[in-house]
């Protein structure tokens, strides 16, 4: 049975509007005006047990809707869901125990004024973690994510890249069978989305946990995901391997060719020319048509090189969030 | 006795964190006695020579920071800045976690507070000796008050603050509250000298009962004691039903709309 049944999941809201005018602000006061944003809509997948799922989408196309209904946090409009057999929105101890949302813009919660062990301490007594687990999982998670000098600083002097360390430290202390991530390496240097990303991925590998991670860095997704959800304005767009989500959404293929020095054909009339460069150039062809252009290259230029690619999948994202054709 | 332990562990921890807030602690704790020993001002230039008036605002300051909320900043804010979404994560009742807060906020306050109880005892040379017996039975009885007061004022804290799930202006709802406290509470006059119209009123109102009724029980006021607690708990009834209503209207809200 896959760990996350999600069917037709759907939540909307009423957001106040009103014209810009001052007598709009006043007609207000008596009469308020609402639009309705359908922030998801009719969502239906599944989530084996020890998937990493990434699941990507535009701003506001509903992804922390989507964890944060999942996580029992919002209660949905309609539909239904179920993580480790039980309804998020019920919000039962014994699934708050099994589960951890971590988000990038707030890694930590409550007091800022403990020290990280304090913290550690106080999660180990309210997630009820026996002494023996709280220290081997302790020593664990302080090689893992370096914690060793973190430990007696307060949380509050802690930078960004601490503060999520700590936080996936508090998280993960219990031992969490669902982890839902959202943006885990947003601001963080490069030597700490690093280290992040290859954590995220040894936690997976070890204790065999389900992970749907949100992140508007297709390295993270590419990295760690096997398989991506792709929702756009509440919807889904795609659902499947990340290896297929190129040729499913894209029918275009990358055509690039270098010719000797001398030649200096037309190259419009083999294709849309995305960039040229000298005797390089790379042509955005028809997946269809992409056979009969390299024919017609190979027969009609004195070509040195050429490679058929699918196009860059941060280029395929691009153009999806901006609506734009593949 | 699991919530009970995970109350003690929340006490504990916001014990810690308050423990880092000093300076700030400080300020909260003064700002605390500036009503009562206002109060204590007026009244003992208003009624000179009066044995009980010292007594009763030196109990209204004990009391005033043994039951001293904060809910509008400690609950309010957590839902206007979000971190309200990692306590319904936790495996427990939020409202372990805001009573913590609490009770670490009031051991804190007395003890810091209690360097200027004792300098304002001084101060007023308050003599309990004449009526000893009669003042250790005031203070035994003043002992279930202050805490049906404590469990009270929390109560109404917590109510006033969980308007913020309607609106961004709790803090303006909250200091509404605290003004009617102040006012109709026994800060601003002990019930007894209330002018005859409305001293009914107060009597009746849940304020006194949040401050003044304990101050009155330790100053030597006896009578109608029992009436009293049953006020207390009646109120506290009326508040705890109300608090469950508005915390579940306000979560189904808060899950509806997102945080």
């Amino acid at each position: 049975m896959p760990t996350i049944i999600v069917k037709d999941l759907s939540i909307s809201y009423k957001a106040p509007v009103r014209e810009a005018r001052l007598s709009s602000a006043f007609v207000s006061l008596i009469r308020r005006q609402y639009r309705e944003i359908k922030a998801v809509q009719g969502l239906s997948f599944e989530i084996d047990a020890g998937e990493i799922v990434g699941f990507i989408g535009p701003n506001g196309a509903g992804k922390t809707s989507t964890l944060k209904m999942l996580s029992g946090i919002l209660h949905p409009t309609g539909g239904e869901a179920s993580v480790l057999g039980f309804v998020p929105w019920r919000r039962e101890r014994s699934f708050l125990k099994e589960i951890a949302m971590i988000r990038g813009s707030q890694p930590i919660g409550g007091p800022v004024e403990l020290t990280v062990l304090d913290a550690l301490h106080f999660q180990q007594l309210i997630y009820e973690v026996s002494d023996d687990a709280f220290q081997k999982n302790l020593s664990e998670l302080t090689e893992m994510l370096e914690l060793g000098p973190l430990l007696r600083r307060q949380v509050r002097a802690l930078s960004l890249g601490e503060r999520m360390r700590a936080g996936l430290a508090l998280s993960l202390l219990y031992r969490p069978r669902v982890l839902f991530l959202d943006e885990p390496t947003l601001g963080l240097d490069v030597t700490a989305t690093g280290m992040m990303r290859r954590f995220i991925a040894n936690y997976c590998l070890q204790t065999g946990a389900t992970i749907l991670l949100t992140s508007h860095y297709m390295a993270d997704v590419e990295t760690l995901c096997k398989k991506v959800i792709l929702i756009d304005k509440g919807s889904m767009r795609y659902n499947g391997p990340l290896i297929t989500l190129s040729t499913t959404l894209s029918p275009y293929k990358l055509l690039k060719v270098t010719v000797f020095d001398q030649a200096s054909p037309v190259w419009s009339s083999y294709g849309e020319v995305v960039e040229l460069e000298d005797n390089k150039v790379s042509l955005r062809i028809h997946r269809e048509q992409t056979p009969a252009v390299t024919a017609r290259l190979l027969a009609e230029l004195p070509v040195v090189d050429l490679s058929v690619e699918d196009p860059p999948l941060e280029s395929v994202i691009d153009q999806i969030y901006k609506g734009e054709r593949v | 006795m699991h919530l009970l332990r995970l109350l003690a562990v929340s006490i504990k921890r916001q014990f810690l964190e308050w423990m880092g807030w000093r300076a700030f602690l400080i300020t909260l704790v003064v700002n605390q006695t500036v009503a009562p020993l206002l109060g204590l001002a007026v009244w003992s230039v208003a009624l000179p020579g009066s044995t009980q008036i010292p007594t009763y605002y030196m109990a209204l300051l004990i009391v005033q920071l043994m039951t001293v909320s904060y809910e509008q900043h400690t609950f309010s804010n957590g839902l206007y800045d979000g971190t309200l979404s990692h306590e319904l994560l936790k495996p427990q009742p939020v409202v372990i976690g805001l009573l913590g807060t609490n009770i670490a906020a009031r051991l804190l306050h007395v003890l810091i507070g209690l360097p200027i109880i004792l300098i304002v005892g001084a101060i007023t040379s308050i003599s309990f000796a004449p009526v000893a017996p009669r003042f250790i039975v005031g203070v035994l009885l003043a002992i279930p008050a202050v805490l049906l007061a404590a469990i009270l004022r929390f109560l109404f804290m917590y109510l006033l603050a969980l308007s913020a799930f309607w609106t961004e202006r709790a803090h303006g709802v909250a200091g509404f509250g605290e003004t009617l406290a102040f006012l109709l509470g026994g800060s601003a006059a002990p019930i007894p000298l209330f002018p005859q119209s409305i001293r009914p009123l107060g009597e009746l109102l849940p304020f006194r009962y949040m401050l003044g009724f304990p101050a009155e029980i330790a100053s030597g006021s006896l009578n109608e004691v029992l009436q009293g607690y049953g006020y207390q708990v009646c109120w506290i009834g009326v508040f705890a039903l109300a608090a469950i209503f508005a915390w579940r209207a306000g979560l189904r809200r808060f899950m509806a709309v997102g945080g």
